[in-house]
């Protein structure tokens, strides 16, 4: 017995020290699932710069699904019909009278899709900058190509917070996380899209004229060599200046883009999706689907449409059957859907040709050159099967036509284009509200969040 | 090294050896029996008093027990379920005649109260609840412990999520501990951490109501069997639980199972059969022409109409909820063995289905507790559990686009539509929703099957024992293997699958946890002259690890729920953590006499989840207790009993897994992976939460105990709240986990137990309990904010400081508010009672019952709303205003537009329990059966009898979030909670 009960107390004391030398001696638990974003910024490898790369791509086409949804609503080119939330119709179509507010509906406290995503890629961007800085694994022509890219998205994400809060003004000092800069008028954000870009053409002027040193997804397919993606960047700069009234600008532009009087209107970079693990494209809906969520023309395009628009029968899919949503504010109903996309891996553009050829006409209209601006709107008319413009040459008809043309060419992009527009023009009236019993918004407030930082640090 | 240790075990074993010699001058004979019935007591407990000897009585109720001098002395005799006494005995009084009456308020109840000891209850400084077996299944069959608890712990808040089958319930402990998570206690079986988590299902992806809280899935405490349980104590704040540390600080719940006897193996077979109806339904609202022509536009008036008038009617809500589902439950319960080795042994199959069509829960456990004394010196406790639950829950809750759960999609069905299936099997398409719910529900998968192993083991090993003292090393741990195979099923051919680009959905789940935990303890017991000293210290280790992995196919091959049979197959998530935390603790009581019994304590712990892992925070503690009426100068007779006491406690609650970590995310994009940066900055120095928590009742015991009372207050205060820093997203990222609110929660717990009645043939016994909690934020440190539900319009909950973070908030604006919004309501209720009953005639036939009374507390009622919006709220059509807008159109409070519509009252009174049992007499038994039976006992009962609420939903306790610390009141088209009646027959051989 006495050597059992020995045996047993010894099994138990080696068992012990088995167990652990100590059982107080915590192992060090790194994040298992992810790198740290320090693994990138000091001597990152050149795949390393690559995933930080697409990552920037990745945060690029965050603003898509909720801009193309919301700010399309809010300029009636579509309606976001949606019968599990109402909100969808009464909060973005502004029915009874309803405001955007710092946490309104689909946008929550950030500012979602409209504010957050884009500087999301903002600071994406900052941080393969910061890569490329900091690591001795690439060239000086790479790192310039690298940052070019980077400064480019940079300059077109700062446009879509300066458009959503307009004359709120956003930051334009944001590379402290925890030290934001203040707020800048519109105009001021513009200027600093306009330096970025600038900033881009001189980096990708020094990067060499080759193909560029890293791979880039397949919605830069025909724009992954240094040269063209230089004309990517001009091409949203051209955007930029229309925005900053830069007529002149806009032109001179428009000549370092990618913009081809006699090329295909479609051509473009664009967000690619093709499907898991990569998203589906966001705005694809199955033709005549028995569903009650769906992206449907607004009926004021289909009403205010220039019979045989080749754009009309190419864009808007008419279903048998139309959706209907019924609200507390009432019903309404969709009978054509969105016939742009082939299927639900199709690429969504950011920036075709027919927007540039569009700027050209606007910004020769604004400076008084009518038959140039005659001439590019006639490009656009003839593609879409409608004939040469035969209306009136003052600037005012000419900007009323090109405004017009630009609600079918560039109808639904993830932008919001007319509502956009028709705030830059002033017409924010001509948007129509009958259909709806809504109201048109001019801009938002700054998001909660950034109301509830700066209390936080003024305490 | 070896040698080091044989040393030391020689050096204990002569120690061991030498305490045994001593001589004997008297010896000491005695009976025990019950002073009712006058039965011998058989394995009571006879101790020398401030010594270590002790003997235990034989079959016949008697014990002798030798001294070893001429001094006199006291004996202390006891036994489970009775009121301890003690004796005085000397050369001149040998024999003792002890009748020991029965403990009608578990004061002699034993509690844990440190890792490696326990005090009775008598002596206890703070007011820990338990719960016996008979306590918690005694009356009536419920499907998981935590829904045995309800109203019968003071202080706890407990909320189930909805009626689904296979569980799913929140309990808080005194109030919100912490603002993230759920504020949920830790639960100890048998000494084993188990993982009582709500884990992802997939639910609410593939029906896009949003994020994993809202796929209304089980928490995992529904795989223990309730019926194997012994008892449940809960420690409910710091002050009794500090010394379980870093996560403890929403109290500890340790439950105890059963255990086998020595002597006669005894044979228990059980079985329930029983059925379930919804508790309540709210009906639909009938439709008229006139109706259809007020809710419908005017150019879908005419196909309406002409639906109505085919003249089908169908109340949705009775066809898809009220069915009457089959409960059964069998257990078979072997227990016995001898002085050296005791087994307890059960299985249990539970099979319920639920009142849905296809859903249903079936959990199948095994169980194997055995004890073995090596030597007399050495114990060794194992036990072991493999369970296997199996959980279908049907589509029910929030959806977006989907339609996939019934209470949300049949909100806009009207009653002359009919969704039934035609001849041949085909489902009409549902006009009114994306889906049609019938098919969801014939053909939908919604399945959780869990299969876990729970081992626990225990080793006692006196190493020295003397005449007053002795010195005992415990070595205690176990492990906790979870694993979860979860599958959501959408087939391609419904209505919205058919919309979607790749039709069928089949959403694939695999999850493990693998929980360890050890501990090793040296407990030392002396007297210091008059003082029983209780020293004890040791160290603690646990050990977490979680993975997580799901999986998703689209676009499937009819019928088929591979993923291989999926055009696009896609991997939703994986998700490993993996924490190590350990501790020290020490702690020392002192007991003079029963009359002062104090407490210290203090425990260290670290935690790989801190800013710091290396860091060691101390949570002390210190609790005394004085029983009054244990002294000679008392003699108030009536008063038996009479304790003050205070207690004071800190303790920690983790940080969550993650919040140190800044990650690059994976994102794939036209065929390439990016890193990209996520939305929060990890903070490196982030601290655990700590609560405080100061505690002073006192415990009363009237007429020998036949009426006890129970009153307690605490104060318990929270630092180090962790919440999101919302930072400003010019910057690119959302959130940094902050250390910065601070929370406090005071209340009052009243517990009266009586007997009221104590007759040979007819006994009745009450317990009624009272508990209220009143939160306050006492501090925020970040601009104030609102989160939870679904956003001002709906309502939703104010963070700010001087408010409880359980207040409702919504639309429309009012600048005096913090947070700019207007105050309607808060989850908390005011109080909470409950009462139990117990009556008992002629020992044969027992009748108990439970009610619980919540009262205040609102619940933001989002049913209301899509049944509002549908047309199909019962009543909808009705107009109390008769300003010819309908109600369903002008929900108070004017002008019918703001949030308050859907916030409403969620008090109650719910009929928890009702048991009648009849005991078929010992002697009739025998003469039927001759010995081949021992004991047949049968009965009815029945578990949420009645609700009695003004409150406009299936049930006042509903979540769709889950368990949550604060917006765990949002009502969207739960499953209805059932109503189950039992038959029960129990016999034993």
């Amino acid at each position: 017995m006495k050597k059992s009960l020995y045996h047993i107390l010894y099994f138990i004391s080696l068992g012990l020290i088995g167990f652990a030398c100590n059982p107080l001696q915590l192992d060090e638990i790194e994040d298992p699932n992810n790198p740290s974003v320090q693994s990138v910024t000091n001597n990152a490898s050149r795949s390393q710069i690559q995933f930080v790369l697409t990552g920037l791509e990745s945060r690029h086409r965050g603003y898509v699904t909720n801009v193309s949804q919301a700010w399309n609503t809010f300029g009636r080119e579509i309606w976001y019909l949606n019968a599990s939330d109402p909100r969808f119709q009464t909060d973005w179509l502004g029915q009874g009278g309803r405001v955007p507010d710092r946490s309104y509906f689909g946008f929550g406290i950030t500012g979602g899709g409209s504010y957050f995503a884009p500087f999301q890629a903002i600071l994406q961007a900052q941080v393969l900058i910061d890569a490329a800085r900091n690591t001795n694994s690439i060239n000086e022509a790479e790192r310039n190509a690298i940052e070019g890219f980077a400064r480019m998205i940079q300059g077109y994400q700062f446009m879509i917070p300066a458009n959503f809060v307009y004359e709120n003004g956003i930051r334009i000092d944001v590379e402290n996380a925890l030290d934001p800069g203040p707020y800048v008028s519109y105009e001021e954000a513009l200027d600093h899209v306009r330096s970025l870009l600038l900033q881009a053409d001189q980096l990708f002027a020094s990067a060499g004229t080759g193909e560029f040193p890293f791979t880039l997804t397949p919605g830069f397919n025909n724009f992954n060599s240094i040269p063209a993606l230089r004309q990517v960047n001009n091409a949203i700069l051209a955007r930029a200046n229309a925005y900053r009234e830069d007529w002149q600008g806009i032109l001179s532009a428009l000549e370092s883009s990618f913009m081809d009087l006699n090329g295909n209107l479609q051509s473009g970079p664009a967000h690619p999706y093709s499907g898991p693990p990569d998203l589906f494209n966001p705005l694809f809906y199955v033709p005549d689907a028995d569903i009650n969520t769906i992206i449907v023309v607004h009926p004021s395009v289909l009403d205010d449409a220039t019979p045989g628009d080749n754009r009309v029968t190419e864009k808007f899919f008419e279903r048998s059957q139309p959706v209907l949503v019924t609200t507390d504010a009432g019903t309404l109903q969709g009978t054509h859907q969105d016939g742009r996309w082939p299927n639900n891996t199709s690429p969504i553009p950011f920036i075709r040709n027919e927007e540039l050829i569009l700027l050209k006409a606007e910004a020769h209209a604004q400076l008084g050159q009518t038959s140039e601006a005659v001439e590019a709107i006639n490009i656009i008319r003839e593609a879409a099967g409608i004939g040469a413009y035969s209306g009136g040459t003052s600037q005012q008809a000419l900007i009323d036509e090109i405004l017009y043309q630009r609600r079918y060419s560039l109808w639904a992009e993830p932008w919001g284009h007319r509502w956009i527009d028709a705030r830059r023009y002033d017409r924010m009236d001509d948007i129509p509200t009958s259909y709806d019993q809504g109201s048109i918004f001019r801009q938002f407030p700054h998001p909660q969040s950034e109301i509830s930082w700066d209390q936080y640090v003024g305490d | 090294m070896v040698k080091i240790y044989k040393s030391a075990f020689f050096l204990i074993l002569c120690l061991i050896i030498s305490t045994g010699i001593a001589l004997a001058q008297y010896t000491v004979n005695g009976t025990v029996t019950d002073n009712r019935t006058g039965e011998p007591l058989i394995g009571a407990s006879v101790l020398v008093r401030n010594t270590t000897r002790g003997t235990v009585t034989d079959l016949d109720g008697k014990f002798t027990i030798p001294f070893e001098n001429n001094e006199a002395g006291t004996l202390t005799i006891s036994s489970l379920g009775y009121l301890s006494q003690n004796f005085s005995v000397s050369p001149s009084n040998t024999q003792v005649d002890a009748q020991l009456q029965e403990d009608a308020t578990n004061l002699e109840e034993v509690v844990v109260t440190g890792l490696a000891s326990t005090v009775k209850r008598s002596n206890l400084a703070n007011a820990v609840s338990s719960v016996s077996a008979k306590e918690l299944t005694g009356t009536t069959t419920i499907q998981t412990t935590d829904g045995a608890l309800y109203g019968k712990i003071a202080g706890a808040t407990i909320r189930s999520n909805g009626g689904a089958p296979g569980g799913g319930l929140s309990i808080q402990l005194r109030g919100i501990s912490s603002l993230m998570g759920a504020s949920q206690p830790l639960i100890i079986v048998d000494g084993v951490y188990i993982n009582n988590s709500f884990q992802r299902t997939g639910r609410a992806t593939v029906t896009q109501a949003g994020a994993s809280n809202q796929d209304d899935g089980a928490n995992r405490l529904a795989d223990l069997n309730p019926n194997d349980i012994e008892s449940i104590e809960v420690l409910k704040g710091p002050s009794a639980a500090a010394i379980y540390g870093t996560r403890a600080n929403a109290g500890v719940i340790i439950i105890t199972t059963k255990r086998g006897a020595a002597g006669q193996t005894k044979v228990s077979l059980s079985q329930d059969i029983g059925f379930a109806t919804p508790l309540r339904l709210m009906g639909v609202d009938d439709w008229s022409e006139e109706k259809i022509n007020f809710f419908w536009p005017e150019n879908r008036r005419p196909v309406e109409l002409e639906r109505f008038r085919q003249g089908v009617r169908i109340d949705y809500e009775d066809f898809f909820y009220n069915n009457t589902a089959l409960l059964t439950n069998t257990r078979l319960n072997v227990s016995g063995g001898n002085d050296k080795t005791k087994f307890f042994v059960s299985g249990n199959i539970t099979s319920e289905d639920g009142t849905v069509r296809n859903t249903g829960f079936d959990r199948y456990s095994i169980r194997a507790n055995i004890d073995h004394a090596l030597t007399d010196r050495i114990k060794l406790g194992v036990s072991s559990n493999y369970i296997q639950s199996n959980t279908d829950r049907g589509f029910t809750g929030n959806q977006n686009n989907t339609g996939a759960s019934i209470g949300y999609n049949i909100a806009y069905v009207p009653n002359y539509f009919d969704l039934r299936p035609d001849e041949s099997g085909i489902y009409p398409t549902n006009p009114y929703f994306g889906e049609n719910p019938v098919a969801v529900t014939d053909h939908g998968i919604n399945n959780s099957e869990v299969n876990r192993f729970i081992q626990a083991f225990n080793l006692d090993i006196d190493l020295l024992r003397t005449n007053t003292s002795f010195l005992r090393a415990n070595v205690a741990g176990g492990l906790d293997f979870l694993q979860n195979s979860t599958m959501v099923y959408l087939p391609e051919f419904l209505q919205f699958q058919r919309g979607q680009a790749n039709p069928g959905d089949v959403f694939l789940g695999r999850q493990e946890s693998f929980n360890t935990n050890f501990q090793a303890a040296l407990v030392y017991n002396w007297n210091l002259g008059k003082v029983n000293m209780n020293s004890q210290g040791g160290l603690v280790r646990l050990d977490f690890r979680n993975n997580a992995l799901f999986n998703r196919g689209r676009g499937l091959v009819p019928g088929q729920t591979n993923l291989q049979q999926a055009t696009i197959q896609e991997i939703v998530q994986q998700f490993d953590s993996q924490v190590q935390e350990a501790g020290i603790f020490l702690q020392q009581e002192a007991n003079f006499d029963d009359k002062i019994v104090g407490t210290v304590g203090v425990r260290w712990d670290k935690s790989t989840l801190n800013g710091n892992p290396n860091q060691y925070y101390a949570f002390p503690r210190a609790s005394l207790a004085v029983n009054v009426a244990n002294f000679d100068f008392w003699n108030v007779g009536a008063i038996n009993q009479l304790k003050p006491r205070i207690a004071y406690g800190e303790t920690a609650g983790p940080v969550a897994f993650g919040n140190t970590f800044t990650p690059l995310s994976g994102a794939n994009i036209g065929g390439l992976l990016g890193s990209v940066v996520g939305t929060q900055v990890g903070n490196t120095e982030i601290l655990p939460e700590t609560a405080t928590e100061l505690e002073f009742g006192v415990d009363m015991g009237f007429l020998n105990n036949r009426i006890g009372l129970e009153a307690t207050y605490y104060i318990k205060s929270t630092q180090n709240n962790i919440q999101d820093l919302r930072l400003s997203p010019s910057t690119g990222v959302s959130v940094s986990p902050s250390n910065e609110a601070e929370l406090q929660n005071k209340g009052i717990e009243l517990g009266l137990t009586a007997n009221v009645l104590d007759m040979s043939n007819f006994k009745w016994s009450t317990r009624i309990l009272y508990w209220q909690n009143r939160i306050n934020m006492t501090r925020l440190g970040i601009p104030v904010y609102t989160l939870g539900g679904f956003g001002p319009a709906l309502g939703t909950f104010l963070y700010a400081e001087g408010f409880s973070p359980t207040t409702i908030v919504g639309t429309p604006a009012d600048p005096e508010i913090p947070g700019g919004f207007t105050v309607w309501g808060n989850s908390q209720p005011k109080f909470n009672t409950s009462m139990f009953n117990s009556f008992t005639l002629y020992n044969n036939l027992e009748f108990s019952f439970l009610m619980e009374w919540r009262q205040g507390g609102d619940n933001i009622n989002l049913t209301s709303f899509l049944t509002d919006s549908g047309g199909t709220t019962k009543g909808w059509f009705d107009d109390d205003t008769g300003d010819g807008i309908p109600n369903g159109r002008q929900r108070p409070p004017a002008p019918h537009n703001n949030a308050a519509r859907w916030v409403q009252d969620a008090s109650f009174v719910k009929v928890r329990e009702v048991g009648l049992f009849y005991t078929v007499p010992r002697t009739r038994v025998l003469e039927t059966f001759g010995g081949a039976v021992q004991n047949i006992r049968f009965g009815f009962s029945a578990n949420n009898l009645f609700l009695f609420t003004d409150y406009e939903g299936y049930d006042p306790e509903t979540s769709t979030f889950g368990a949550q610390s604060v917006a765990n009141n949002v009502d969207i088209a739960p499953y209805p909670t059932p109503r189950r009646l039992f038959f029960h027959v129990n016999l034993d051989f």
